[in-house]
């Protein structure tokens, strides 16, 4: 894993939770793994951050948890996006696109 | 399918909610699960277990900050959500009490109509009782001031004498300001207005800064202001400021004529803050006309205000030693004194207190009976319910819900109710303090104001709670095999039936309570009624004119004037016959007491002689008013000025002071100045001269002409309507002097009706919250029987069937709702022999403990009984015996 990877800028981990739960319930392990695997390890996920995130994004009620069982048949807690949650990912997703272009078209022009 | 979005976490089904300690045990879990996960991925890629373990706790980061933050989230959730639950638990609830009272209208619309109708009198009477007894009085620290109580041989006066007042006051450590006042008419003529007569004040220079109040403008009287000889000021009030003077600024430092001498208005006092509500003007204690130097001369009230940090025992104790000691150091002028002092609002709420508190007590107790009735309808309604009830508990409510349910049914009818009932009470307030008698204190201090709102929301819910209990208690208990079994029908006969018939018999008892206090009352206005008056008030009119000093300065005057009024009045087409009298007009107050001598009896120490009622008349007085003689003569035209002084008393009098001899021809001594005396010429017969309900006293009359005196009461006998001589009497008045205003003009009938306004008062107010109670217990006893018999419509069948006959059946409903009726009955007469104990003091002439009120109530209560319970008996009469036997009824 590259020592370099990108700090994750504040806000953003919310959204990569959300997308990242867009594929079906999954547990804090698997969340943590999925985003370190989609970003090929540049996207550095801290666990301690991740997991504060989870459950602030439960009290918003944008997911919500039930406790189930993992693949090694433990008692796991997994996660699932609420209606709520998909909506306000689409407008996450949404500004951070505009942000994006913004910032390239600023970079393209120097 | 989607559920609520707008609820987080909203579930079918949700676990029982976690403690604190459960939520942290989860994160633990949760983040161990984590750890070992990501443990096992670095001993797969071949790291030793230990150090494995070591390094994904330090790849995680934070560990224990985020256990910390998790659980604390998560315990905030958790909270959010029980209130989101129960929120939406609490709205369903409601819809549903909605929709089920809603299906039945005319139960709805009954209950709530008990409810207002309770709610409603007890609020209002509430704000009767919050104005007058419990709102502080409009001074300043109201609870320090302290009203004087005088004792003489511990029976309690109510005015004292200006030495005794101010050793007291100059000797008190415990009250740091005291103030001495007596009341007084006081004639105000001159600038553009009419002259009129005002009830004034005269007071000492104190009497505004005890009472803690400001001037609206202007200033008090000053320090030594009150000394005779002093300034001629005077303080008026608000109302005579804005009805004379329309408010006008500029009267501070003007003069006024009072009593004929210019006065100048230094301030004024605020309407709201009169110590006594009807007077008008205040002026210092140094013009009155009594005397202040002399300690036998009785006539001042007083009060005063706890000095920081003393107590009423202490201010109590303090003046009764100093009272005690007065008595020790005069004791010609103070035999057996003593002092006491009690809260001003005490005193000046007075006899009303009882009387308020018996209606109180009355209306409450109405209240209750509507809780009783209430509670009833719903027990036999969560009877009809059962199966409702049972089948909710048999697809998995808990019994906590269903209880809840019930109660927020019976909450939501208190509601509806109590909502009526305060707009009722607002109407019923405005009408109580319109149909009060006048002499009420403090009435312009009722009203309809926040305490008493929250008065009515305690009474509407705690009645919700207590009506809704009892089918609470009852549907929390279901049994569930029958009640699916049987359907509803009397699955559970006995406990339910016990709970209405309990409730049926409180019920009457309360209504027996309630009937025989509002009969003592009724009985007690009775004997009123027929109190022999002694003289004949129909066709008399009586009016006051007062003669003032300043131009009435010699006997001559007056009497020049009194008699040109008796001979033109008697002028006045109408008129039968014309008098008048000052100190004896019988009903209107204006006592006034002498001291006398009985010639040739052994002298007496001053303080132990004998007092008298006496008034002086002209004789037209005793015709007019048709007071008759019982033994000697009237005063008459022969007793003028010059001739033989005489007197005549009343038969009180003679039995009193002369029990075994003629009191004709004996003599009475009122002054050494006149050493022989009066006269006895006449006993009159006795007639009533205060309130109806006092005692007749010994009364002396002294011819007008022999000591003419200036306050004339004025009575005429009409041929028919008094009231319509009233101009022309008045202008007679004028004629002899145009400045003289007439006053308290009324007719005698009229001055008896308001002598007797407030016992009718409180009579018809509990006699209506009497008949409300019968009323409603009626409608229990109806509904109990009515239930009854429904319910044991195939018994009753059956019973008809195998030969009873309908007068059998008949007979067999009525006796229990008889049952019902005396065990009430005999319990509230029970209770009424305790509870009637504290209404003695509003009785005349009727023990508290009458037997004939007593059965009467007892005969009405089951006469009643039996009425509500025959009309459902003759419909189970009516009952055909093989439809019944069908279960077709």
């Amino acid at each position: 894993m590259s020592k370099s990877s990108l700090d994750l800028l504040h806000g953003t981990v919310a959204v990569l939770i959300l997308k990242t739960l867009t594929w079906g319930p999954l547990h804090g392990y698997d969340i943590s793994r999925t985003i370190r695997q989609r970003s090929n390890g540049a996207l550095g996920l801290e666990d301690a951050a991740l997991y504060q995130a989870l459950h602030r994004l439960e009290h918003k009620g944008w997911i919500e948890a039930e406790w189930g069982l993992s693949e090694n048949n433990r008692r796991a807690k997994f996660y699932r996006l609420t209606d709520e949650g998909r909506r306000q990912l689409e407008t996450e997703v949404s500004s951070w696109r505009a942000y994006v272009e913004a910032v390239s078209m600023v970079l393209e022009t120097a | 399918m989607r559920s609520n979005p707008r609820i987080p976490g909203r579930r079918l089904f949700r676990f029982p909610w976690r403690t604190a300690a459960q939520v942290a045990a989860d994160v633990d879990e949760e983040l161990r699960f984590h750890l070992d996960m990501v443990a096992q991925e670095l001993v797969d890629a071949g790291w030793p277990t230990e150090a494995a373990h070591a390094e994904a706790v330090r790849r995680f980061g934070d560990l224990e900050g985020t256990r910390k933050q998790c659980s604390a989230l998560d315990r905030r959730k958790e909270t959010q959500m029980k209130w989101m639950q129960w929120l939406e638990a609490l709205g369903q609830d409601l819809r549903f009490a909605g929709r089920q009272l809603l299906k039945s209208p005319a139960f709805t619309f009954v209950v709530v109509l008990t409810l207002a109708l309770a709610v409603g009198a007890s609020t209002s009477i509430f704000s009767v009782v919050h104005g007058i007894l419990l709102k502080p009085l409009p001074f300043g620290q109201s609870d320090r001031l302290l009203w004087v109580k005088p004792l003489t041989n511990g029976e309690a006066g109510g005015t004292l004498s200006y030495p005794n007042f101010s050793d007291w006051r100059d000797a008190s450590k415990t009250v740091a300001q005291a103030a001495s006042f007596h009341p007084g008419s006081i004639n105000l003529s001159g600038d553009s207005g009419d002259p009129e007569r005002l009830i004034g004040m005269y007071v000492n220079a104190e009497f505004f800064s005890v009472l803690g109040i400001e001037p609206l403008a202007g200033r008090w009287f000053a320090p030594g202001e009150d000394k005779p000889g002093g300034p001629a000021v005077a303080v008026i009030s608000e109302v005579l400021w804005e009805r004379r003077y329309g408010r006008d600024s500029g009267l501070i430092g003007r003069s006024i004529r009072l009593n004929g001498a210019p006065f100048t208005v230094i301030g004024i006092v605020h309407r709201k803050e009169q110590f006594f509500d009807v007077a008008e003007v205040w002026i210092p204690l140094g013009f009155t006309y009594e005397n202040l130097q002399q300690r036998d001369s009785v006539y001042l009230g007083a009060i005063g205000r706890l000095a920081p940090g003393a107590t009423l025992k202490e201010a109590r104790s303090e003046a009764k030693a100093i009272g005690e000691r007065l008595a020790r150091q005069y004791p010609e002028a103070n035999t057996g004194y003593s002092m006491d002092l009690e809260p001003l609002q005490t005193y000046l709420v007075g006899e009303v207190r009882t009387q308020l508190l018996v209606l109180l007590g009355a209306v409450l107790f109405v209240l209750l009976i509507a809780c009783a009735n209430v509670a009833n309808l719903l027990l036999v309604r969560a009877t009809a319910r059962e199966g409702e009830v049972a089948i909710r508990s048999a697809l998995g409510a808990r019994k906590g819900r269903i209880v809840r349910q019930l109660l927020t049914e019976s909450i939501v009818l208190a509601v509806l109710g109590g909502g009526a009932g305060v707009a009722l009470a607002i109407w019923m307030t405005k009408a109580l303090v319109a149909l009060a008698p006048a002499q009420t204190p403090r009435l312009d201090e009722v009203a309809v104001d926040s305490p008493v709102l929250l008065f009515a929301l305690g009474i509407t819910l705690v009645t919700g709670l207590l009506f809704g209990l009892a089918p609470t208690i009852q549907a929390s208990r279901p049994n569930l095999t029958a009640a699916l079994k049987e359907g509803a029908r009397g699955s559970r006969g006995r406990a339910s039936t016990r709970a209405r018939n309990t409730l049926v018999v409180a019920e009457i008892a309360l209504a027996v309570m309630l009937l025989a206090g509002a009969g003592l009352l009724l009985r007690s206005f009775a004997r009123l009624q027929e109190v022999p008056l002694g003289f004949q008030a129909e066709n008399v009119l009586k009016l006051h004119v007062s003669l003032p000093s300043s131009r009435y300065d010699d006997d001559a005057k007056l009497q020049v004037f009194v008699d040109g009024l008796v001979e033109r009045l008697q002028a006045v087409p109408g008129v039968q016959s014309a008098g008048v009298t000052v100190y004896g007009l019988p009903l209107t107050g204006g006592v006034n007491v002498w001291s006398f001598t009985i010639a040739g009896r052994p002298p007496v120490p001053q303080v132990q002689e004998p007092i008298m009622r006496a008034g002086v008349a002209t004789p037209g007085f005793f015709e007019t008013l048709g007071i008759t003689v019982a033994r000697g003569r009237a005063l008459d035209a022969r007793d003028r000025e010059g001739a033989t002084p005489v007197i005549v008393i009343n038969e009180a009098a003679a039995r009193r002071y002369f029990p075994n001899e003629e009191a004709l021809g004996k003599r009475i001594i009122l002054s050494p100045d006149n050493p022989d005396g009066m006269e006895i010429v006449g006993i009159l017969r006795n007639f009533k001269q205060n309130a109806l309900a006092q005692e007749i006293e010994p009364q002396m009359y002294l011819p007008y002409a022999q000591s003419p005196m200036p306050s004339l009461a004025v009575v005429v006998r009409t041929a028919s309507d008094p009231a319509a001589v009233t101009a022309p009497v008045a202008a007679k008045v004028h004629e002899l002097d145009p400045e003289l205003p007439v006053y308290a003009v009324r007719t005698m009938e009229e001055v008896l009706a308001l002598s007797s306004a407030q016992p009718k008062f409180y009579m018809l107010l509990l006699a209506a919250f009497a008949l409300i109670a019968l009323l409603l217990a009626a409608v229990g006893i109806y509904g109990v029987i009515g239930y009854t018999v429904r319910q044991r419509t195939q018994e009753i069948g059956i019973r008809m069937a195998l030969g009873a006959s309908r007068e059998r059946v008949l007979r067999m409903v009525v006796r229990q709702g008889l049952t019902l009726a005396s065990l009430g009955a005999v319990a509230g007469l029970l209770g009424a022999l305790l509870a009637t104990r504290g209404m003695q003091s509003l009785l005349y002439e009727v023990s508290a403990t009458d037997p004939a009120i007593y059965v009467t109530v007892a005969v009405v209560l089951v006469a009643v009984a039996a009425v509500a319970s025959w009309l459902p008996a003759r419909r189970a009469a009516g009952t055909e015996p093989l439809l019944a036997l069908r279960g077709q009824v």
